[in-house]
């Protein structure tokens, strides 16, 4: 469905509505899903889907519902089901009006959108995925991943005048290639099916599955580690964005912390809706512009995530939340971190992170697909996988080095070289 | 809606199919939230669509489509089958087996009293508001947040084989999250009504109004307890807390798809491979863990799988030692069974089906035993109430787990509270220490609401039950030692 078609249903939807605030937005996707294991196809999947959402409000009572189905008679028993949900709701002294066009700010140019991918070739995907799946298997070794294609549209109206609207792509492919003794693990996230090399994510996983063969033991303790980006991903950036309300009542780590030095002056974590190489969204669901800021800047705590509510109670900037995250990179090839290290370890990417203590960014999960000794600048052997028990400030202000940057879904993250990281156990494997 | 399902199968038919199944999923979620004294969200979402699943020349297609026309329907059949076809033209899927069932033609229905959706809304805001005040009447509480989840799941599924299912599957669930707040950190305690497959009468017999100000209490006095001490502890775990390391080290890790590798890249594999049936000593004798998607509140059950398999009950672990997986249909010859035991579900019409988590029980104890004289058996132990922080590798043998709430035990007494605690084990060395099992009347299930798999990722639900259990000499400990 296209813009204007999503424009003629919003408008159907909120022709429905009498309260006094409304909220319409609509939301379509389509994506393919070329799934394989054991260099094998194992699932081929599309599916399509169109939501529209509704919020409205009577004063301070709100309510909201949604729905797929499309059809006149739907739409009209959606906004009276908002409706009645709103009138029964009792005042939200937290409830703000629609956004206005003033209030709204002026939203990025994003190109996100990619024709070739929005086609969903699945076809091509099929026999790319095939034929890197022969090279795995030629050389001994088991390939397992998926390669997603998708695209998507949004569209937000709301009865103070602000329309936008933005359609993205994105294609992404992940593969693990697993040996008799150690498995490799790579990735690749772009807005174009034709970015992703699969062949060349299929060997990057492949060489890691290489050298992870056999690992042996090493006890759990601190050590110096070269987190590779999609570790970094996975265990650093979406643990520095807190919301705001709840950090000024002192519920989370970065209570009290505001304008003040969190972490090494190295790092600067921010987000640019219009930053290519992983772009964001230009607008927020309630139709502010996403901001361009820094979260932190210079190791300073800049910004909370504040919502328009919280940033009229505490007279700070409306920030909404990151669509995009971007932690500022370095010069340093991995090797080169590789080779400044006397004695390390390499961590390819995490699995299964979770909150300990929230409230000092303590966080647990375990290696995966790749964990190396590195001695005397170079990697000496690989290693049965490892628990770590860590917080991520301690980490940030225990920084080495800052690496070069990759796209980790929606994060544009580096290697980081972090010293006196906590291993706190082994698996068996 | 079964005659669009069964006008897509001989669509699919028509165009080559071998095996084709078509599935119409009305799911209707609505979450009713509130933060301290006012209402933060009252939502109601439906989502309607048909998903059609074929085998074409050996390998499988499957496309979605939330438009219900016949002509949508007989688009995604057609893109169904033509995936399909390039997959069998790259010569690369793998051998497919087929486990047979009989064509069911049934219908299943959650044994509802009163329906959730039915109940005023302005009632439930109410329940919700009253226990927030409650819990922030207790001096330190300083936020309380509570929310209700209700969800409703009709399907209609028809195969080429014959069967023609409905089935009207209706969730509810509740939880009030009360924190406390000093200078220097925070902590929360909750109370819920554990997901289960019933009507709004399980809100209605759960005590939030009655506990609100003792969980309101217990969040302020985990401000101050004392730190977890290092070591190794005798563990009694209640089933609101075991439930969930069983999901880890037990659902997870006898998955058949993942035993056998289809989920490597994503979830993992597991330690357990069925060549170990009766050989791999998974726990203690007492040990025994039945998979039960016949239970009428276990989240899982819906009378019939999306592989239109009958649910079923049988045995995952005997006497402690492993004695099968959850599968479905296109994976029980790896464990050469000849039937599924029917665990294969989609969490939408969008979604193909996958090998999810059954229902599972770990039996209960046969000799009485309450759990006040099991504390009263326990010298230097640690008794863990509720879900907390959880993490297990991707083979499911090194875990960690919190949880929501800890007391000391001393010399068969309960000895104050514990904050900062965490247990970890190898899954089988932590199996095998169990040793005590409270009995039937202690035990309850627990709901998991928000189980991952699959890729792209699904969520799904499903309930284990369990009554206080005993493990001895786990190690414990604050995680940042
Ligand atoms: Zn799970």
């Amino acid at each position: 469905m296209d813009e204007a078609q999503a424009v003629e249903i919003l408008e159907s939807l909120l022709k429905h509505v009498d309260a006094d605030g409304a909220e319409a937005s609509f939301h379509s996707g389509a994506r393919f899903t070329a799934r394989f294991a054991d260099n094998r196809l194992t699932q081929n999947v599309q599916a399509e889907n169109a939501t529209v959402s509704l919020a409205v409000s009577y004063g301070q009572r709100h309510g909201g519902a949604s729905t797929n189905d499309l059809s006149p008679e739907s739409l009209k028993a959606l906004a009276e089901r908002a409706q009645a949900a709103a009138r029964v709701s009792p005042p939200d002294p937290e409830h703000m009006p629609p956004v206005t066009p003033e209030e709204a700010g002026e939203y990025s140019q994003v190109e996100a959108w990619d024709e070739a991918t929005a086609a969903l070739p699945a076809g091509e995907r099929i026999e790319a995925v095939c034929a890197a799946m022969k090279d795995v298997e030629a050389a001994g070794y088991r390939l397992s991943g998926a390669h997603t294609s998708s695209a998507g549209l949004h569209v937000l109206m709301n009865s103070a005048g602000v329309r936008c609207a933005h359609r993205s792509t994105e294609s992404e492919l992940h593969c693990t290639a697993l040996g008799d003794h150690g498995s490799g693990w790579a990735q690749a996230t772009s807005v174009r099916d034709a970015d992703i090399d699969t062949a060349g994510v299929a060997r990057e996983a492949l060489e890691i599955a290489r050298a992870a063969q056999h690992p042996t033991d090493i006890e759990p303790g601190r050590y110096t580690v070269i987190l590779r980006p999609a570790a970094v991903w996975e265990m650093i950036p979406f643990y520095l964005v807190c919301d705001a309300k709840a950090t000024d009542e002192g519920r989370t780590c970065l209570r009290g912390k505001l304008g003040t030095q969190i972490v090494d002056e190295r790092v600067t974590l921010r987000s640019e809706p219009a930053f290519a190489a992983c772009p964001g969204a230009p607008f927020q669901g309630d139709g502010m512009a996403s901001s361009g800021l820094s979260w932190i800047g210079g190791g300073v705590l800049k910004h909370l995530c504040t919502s328009r509510y919280w940033a009229r109670q505490s007279k700070r900037l409306a920030t909404g939340w990151p669509s995009n995250l971007i932690f500022d990179g370095g010069e340093a090839s991995l090797e080169e971190l590789i080779a400044s290290t006397e004695r390390g370890i390499l961590v390819t990417r995490f699995w299964y992170i979770r909150d300990v203590d929230p409230m000092e960014s303590l966080l647990t999960g375990m290696t995966r697909d790749g964990l190396f000794l590195i001695e005397d600048g170079k990697i000496s052997r690989p290693l049965i996988q490892l628990r770590f028990n860590d917080s991520v400030l301690g980490c940030l202000n225990r920084l080495e080095a800052i690496g070069q940057c990759e796209r980790v879904e929606n994060t544009y993250v580096p290697a980081l070289k972090i010293r006196d990281f906590n291993f706190a156990s082994k698996t068996k494997f | 809606m079964l005659e669009l399902c069964r006008h897509a199968v001989g669509a699919a038919r028509s165009l080559g199919a071998d095996y084709a199944d078509a599935r119409v999923m009305e799911i209707r979620n609505q979450h009713l939230a509130t933060e301290d004294q006012r209402v933060s969200g009252v939502h109601d979402a439906e989502s309607m669509g048909i998903g059609v699943r074929v085998i074409v020349a050996g390998a499988w297609g499957f496309s979605a489509t939330s438009r219900l026309t016949r002509p949508d329907a007989e688009r995604a059949v057609r893109q169904a089958v033509e995936i399909a076809r390039s997959g069998a033209a790259a010569r690369a899927t793998r051998e497919l087996h087929w486990a047979d069932e009989p064509p069911h033609v049934a219908e299943y229905r959650t044994p509802v009293r009163k329906d959730p959706f039915a109940v005023p809304v302005e009632d439930k805001i109410g329940l919700l508001l009253e226990v927030n005040k409650r819990a922030l009447g207790v001096k330190g509480v300083t936020k309380c947040y509570s929310h209700m989840h209700f969800r409703r799941q009709h399907r209609w599924l028809a195969t080429s084989e014959g069967a023609a299912i409905e089935s009207d599957v209706c969730t509810s669930t509740a939880c009030c999250t009360a924190t406390a707040v000093n200078g220097t950190t925070a902590k929360q305690r909750y109370l819920e009504a554990t997901p289960c497959n019933i009507g709004y009468e399980h809100i209605e017999q759960t005590p939030f109004l009655e506990e609100a100000e003792r969980v309101g209490a217990e969040a302020v006095e985990h401000l101050s307890a004392k730190s977890c001490p290092s070591g190794q502890k005798d563990l009694i775990l209640l089933p609101s807390h075991l439930a969930l390391t069983m999901h880890e080290s037990i659902g997870h890790a006898t998955e058949l798809d993942r035993a056998i590798g289809m989920e490597e890249s994503l979830a993992g594999s597991s330690f357990a491979t069925p060549d170990q049936i009766g050989k791999l000593k998974y726990g203690s004798p007492m040990m025994n863990v039945v998979a039960d998607n016949t239970l009428p509140v276990g989240c899982a059950s819906m009378g019939f799988d999306d592989d239109a398999v009958e649910c079923q009950r049988y045995d995952l672990v005997r006497e402690g030692m492993l004695a099968g997986f959850m599968c479905s249909r296109d994976t029980a010859h790896a464990m050469d069974a000849a039937r599924s035991n029917g665990s294969c579900r989609a969490d939408s019409w969008g979604s193909i089906p996958i090998v999810r988590q059954s229902n599972f029980s770990l039996e209960p104890g046969e000799a009485p035993l309450t759990l006040e004289e099991l504390i009263a058996d326990t010298k230097d132990g640690i008794l863990i109430d509720g879900m907390g922080s959880f993490s297990i590798d991707q083979k499911r043998y090194n875990f960690q787990f919190g949880g929501d709430c800890f007391w000391e035990i001393k010399n068969g007494k309960l000895a104050g509270m514990l904050k900062d605690v965490t247990y970890w084990a190898i899954t089988t060395d932590f199996w095998g220490s169990l040793d005590a099992i409270c009995d039937r009347r202690f035990w309850e299930p627990i709901g998991v609401m928000n189980c991952g798999k699959g890729d792209p990722m699904q969520i799904a639900q499903m309930s284990h039950c369990t009554a206080p259990a005993r493990f001895r000499q786990i190690n414990v400990g604050p995680a940042n030692r």
